[in-house]
């Protein structure tokens, strides 16, 4: 960002005499702007119905398909429908609490978002403190959660409100932990500088750097799915016993800014994921060599175009992985989940940083061996879901269609 | 320091609540998480089917008994039409009971999978739902060539049935049946298999031997506490005497923290039920006689006076139906006694010291259907 | 302790095998009809035979028994016949035949008992309308009276044998 807006300064005159500051802020702001119309807003919106055909197929249906091609505007038609809906506010609701709390909600997601790299420098703010701002930003959702419980006068809302306020606190723990972890082996925090600290193929990625490294991602990604109030972690939203949780009482857009910010945290979740353990942009130096000597133009924009279409393809691997955990598993009960983080992730957390330092400190230059062997047992397991996966629909012996379109 | 004095909260799960399995409603006092009681509510679905039965004729009824309990039509079918036929001496022929016991087989394999898919849904686990479901239609298609209705069937007559198989049903279902058992294996590994549902159901809401014999429990539920009682092993009608098949009893299987007699031993009684059904209906086809699946009644049937007292299994367990003539063409008096009416009685006992989400899980695997309740 | 790493490792196995069946499912083909406009085959093929859908009477074959109206649970079908005095014979008429439809329960238990199974299901299904009355089906039009069908004395034979194919 700061060479983006030095060559601003330098092209255009009249920005000389202001103090460089306030372009650099004028630059950033209008850049997070951009950034939430034209990726954070569609990409949530489209990810609702992705989840909607991904989770339809799941259950042998079809899915939405009637509006626009293959039901894709669906999403668009949802949100005119929500905007045009009337805005009803319980009478006995406390005025100002209820309707600031999804907005709170809203910017404690989006503020995360100000940090998550799209390339080696589409980033709207690359702080020396990157991963650590991210951590304690996404917590003023908790506020937000427990104002809506709380406002909406509703005894469901209340209990929905404190389950959820319960959990996330409970599970930032493991998730600090686990960026811990990752911390150690880059030496920074700052999400750019773990990104450049790994490398493009899969054995230059921190998660196969040593056998902890496994489960410290289990533990972020675990602790991920329970702050983002996902299945099956979704107990301040469990439908079959809340109606809905802390959200009863909204109608409207200002109950679509709950469902906005849970699916735009999915993206949060893998964007973390994939900066953090899976190689972020990286791209492998002859294709970055290739784009580079494209010249010109091209050659200044297919390098970062490749590489955040690298991000995002390994983003949205993650992202299939949370739709897909959401239409298998039941959802645990709220004292099973606070075992869950205090009895076992918490120690896992741990023993992985305690694990991670000590190898650090007998090998601190990694092993090779180490990873191409935790890289095999990867694909070992990869192969072995496949041909589960190939099992179930042999025994099953249903017709086939492998069309993702029907 | 003075005690911090909290008050209880009155909770509402009120008639209209996505997982209460019809219109009941649920008083909870609770402080946060754990109750202290649920007491049910029951009575918003009462239609007064018994007080009908008294101004309709003994035929004139049978669409009625449907309604009693929608998910086990057949089952309320037959059983009036056993009551009548034993109040009037009616005998019906060998074909007819053969083509009632499948119809009340593929309706038990129905409705159990409607009760562990919604089970299923209210633990959050959407998916196998759907796949019941799925399974559910299929069968609905079948019964639909049958007698014409997917739903309620008014299939059985006083003296039989009223359509006989079309050609080539047989086929259909013994081809439906061979591609459940995959399907109910898989079913089974999506859920029964999984450590969160077993986490969530096991120990959960254990109704000992003798509350579930005390509290008057009946079918599946008696079964998951570990009593054997099935009435058609122990009290056979029919031609139940004939096939072979087990009676699943539940074990405390969900794992280290299983109990007998908890919410998980009662879905795993309903499981192993469907396979039974399937073995059931597998035998029902081989050894249906070839006649006639009708006898000719009177059509104004008048049973002389008396009472009788006649006992199936249904899916939900015991449904009696006590029958009083005083010789006219219209029943005296009929009452039904059905098995979710007799499993409310429990769960304020049970409830106190549960949590809420238990009280789901446990409303859920109990498999009541407010109909059958409050008729 | 043992259990502490046996939960972990059921938990694991489970939770994959879980995933691989829900995986395998988007191969599969999805069991949606799409109804109205993306059916295979018409809407009436789909339907068994003894599908219950809206009743229908024939007038021309119904022999004004009454039958079925003195059957029906839940009294939906009216029928008023009078002496018709402008024939000379002075025998009985049909000048209203109403069943409401949106009362009915579709049982059958008036199709049964008809002698020439006038009175028979349809396999038509798709009648909603915005107004309870559209649903009750006057099959004697207005003002016109219908006089009702006498099977000829000698096919007697053939009537039986029709009723009891239709029971």
């Amino acid at each position: 960002m700061q060479k983006l807006a030095d060559l601003l300064i330098q092209k255009f005159a009249p920005l000389q005499q202001l103090p460089a500051e306030y372009v650099y802020l004028v630059v950033q702001v209008v850049f997070a702007l951009l950034m939430l119309m034209i990726f954070v807003a569609p990409f949530a919106g489209i990810l609702s119905w992705v989840e909607r055909r991904i989770a339809a197929r799941m259950m042998d249906r079809v899915g939405p398909n009637r509006v626009g091609p293959q039901g894709f505007f669906q999403w668009i038609a949802d949100g005119i429908k929500s905007l045009l809906k009337e805005d009803i506010i319980p009478r006995a609701a406390d005025p100002i609490l209820f309707r600031l709390a999804p907005y709170l909600v809203f910017a404690g997601m989006f503020a995360a978002f100000v940090t998550i790299p799209f390339s080696s420098s589409l980033i709207v703010a690359d702080m020396n403190v990157g991963i650590f701002y991210l951590i304690a930003v996404t917590s003023i959702v908790v506020v937000g959660i427990l104002m809506a419980g709380w406002s909406s006068n509703n005894k469901y809302s209340l209990l929905g409100g404190m389950r959820s306020a319960a959990q996330i606190v409970s599970y930032e723990i493991p998730a600090g932990l686990a960026i811990l972890v990752v911390v150690f082996l880059s030496g920074s925090l700052s999400i750019q500088d773990i990104i450049k600290a790994q490398g493009a193929y899969p054995w230059q990625w921190f998660l196969f750097d040593n056998p902890f490294m496994p489960v410290a991602f289990t533990t972020l990604f675990i602790s991920s799915l329970a702050e983002g109030n996902r299945t099956p972690f979704d107990i301040p939203e469990a439908e079959s016993e809340l109606v809905s949780g802390y959200s009863t009482e909204y109608s409207g857009m200002r109950f679509v800014f709950f469902y906005f910010e849970e699916w735009a945290n999915i993206y949060l979740i893998a964007a973390v994921g994939t900066a953090l353990f899976l190689g972020g942009w990286q791209l492998p130096p002859a294709v970055k060599a290739w784009a580079v000597s494209t010249g010109g133009a091209l050659g200044v924009i297919l390098p970062h175009f490749l590489e955040f279409v690298t991000f995002f393809l390994k983003a949205a691997v993650i992202v299939f992985v949370v739709i897909w955990i959401r239409w298998t598993l039941p959802r645990i009960r709220v004292d099973q989940l606070m075992t869950l983080s205090w009895k076992y992730l918490t120690p896992f957390g741990f023993a992985a940083s305690l694990g991670v330092a000590v190898w650090m400190v007998l090998f601190p230059n990694g092993v090779p061996l180490v990873h191409y062997v935790m890289c095999a047992g990867a694909l070992a397991t990869l192969l072995y879901f496949f041909y589960r996966v190939a099992y179930q629909v042999w025994y099953s012996r249903q017709p086939i269609h492998l069309n993702p379109f029907v | 320091m003075a005690e911090l004095r909290t008050e209880e909260m009155l909770l509402n799960m009120g008639p209209q609540h996505p997982s209460t399995h019809g219109v009941i409603r649920f008083v909870v006092k609770t402080d946060g998480e754990v109750m202290s009681a649920a007491v049910p509510d029951i009575g918003y679905l009462h239609r007064s089917i018994e007080k009908i039965a008294e101004k309709a004729t003994y035929n004139g009824f049978m669409p009625w008994t449907d309604r009693v309990d929608y998910l086990a039509a057949m089952n309320c079918n037959v059983a009036y039409a056993m009551a009548v036929e034993k109040l009037a001496s009616i005998e019906i022929t060998r074909r007819g009971e053969y083509l009632r016991v499948i119809a009340m087989e593929m309706n038990r394999i129905i409705s159990h999978l409607l009760a562990v898919g919604s089970l299923g849904m209210d633990v959050g686990a959407y998916t196998p739902f759907i796949h019941a479901l799925r399974e559910r239609e299929k069968v609905n298609d079948l019964i639909e060539e049958l007698c014409g209705q997917r739903l309620t069937y008014n299939y059985a007559r006083i003296g039989g049935v009223i359509y006989d198989m079309t050609p080539n049903w047989d086929k259909k279902v013994l081809d439906f049946l061979d591609q459940f058992e995959p399907l109910l294996n898989e079913f089974d590994r999506l859920l029964t298999d999984n450590k969160i549902l077993r986490k969530r159901l096991g120990g959960v809401a254990v109704v000992t031997r003798e509350d579930a014999i005390n509290y008057n429990f009946v079918g599946p539920n008696l079964r998951g506490s570990g009593v054997k009682w099935d009435i058609r092993k122990d009290m056979p009608y029919s031609v139940y005497p004939e096939l072979d098949f087990e009676v699943p009893v539940g074990t405390g299987e969900a794992g280290s923290f299983g109990v007998v007699g908890d919410c998980f031993d009662r879905y795993m009684v309903r499981i192993r039920e469907m396979s039974e059904s399937v073995k059931i209906l597998r035998q029902c086809f081989e050894r249906i006689p070839p006649g006639d699946h009708l006898v000719k009644v009177p059509k104004k049937i008048r049973p002389p006076a008396g009472d009788c007292y006649i006992r199936t299994e249904s899916t939900r367990g015991d449904l009696g139906v006590y029958l009083v003539s005083d010789g006219s063409d219209k029943p005296y008096r009929l009452k039904f006694r059905t098995g979710s009416f007799s499993a409310m009685a429990i769960i304020e006992k049970i409830s106190r010291g549960m949590m809420v989400a238990d009280l789901i899980a446990f409303i859920a695997s109990l498999d009541i259907v407010a109909p059958e309740i409050d008729r | 302790m043992d259990d502490y790493f046996r939960n972990i490792l059921d938990t694991a196995t489970s939770v994959f095998e879980g995933m691989s069946i829900t995986f395998s499912h988007l191969f599969r083909k999805p069991v949606t009809i799409q109804y109205p406009d993306k059916l295979e085959r018409p809407m009436a093929e789909m339907l068994p035979d003894r599908f219950r859908g809206f009743l229908k009477v024939d007038m021309e074959i119904c022999t004004a028994c009454l039958a079925c109206m003195n059957d029906c649970p839940i009294d939906c079908i009216k029928i008023v016949t009078k002496k018709d005095e402008k024939s000379a014979s002075k025998e009985r008429v049909l000048t209203q035949f109403d069943i409401d439809e949106a009362k009915c329960m579709y049982c059958g238990l008036c199709t049964e008992p008809c002698p020439t199974g006038a009175i028979h299901f349809t396999k038509e299904f798709e009648r909603a309308t915005e107004s309870l009355d559209n649903l009750v089906f006057k099959f004697v039009p207005e003002g016109q009276v219908i006089v009702p069908y006498k099977a000829p004395k000698k096919e007697s034979g053939a009537a039986e044998a029709e009723e009891t194919a239709d029971a």
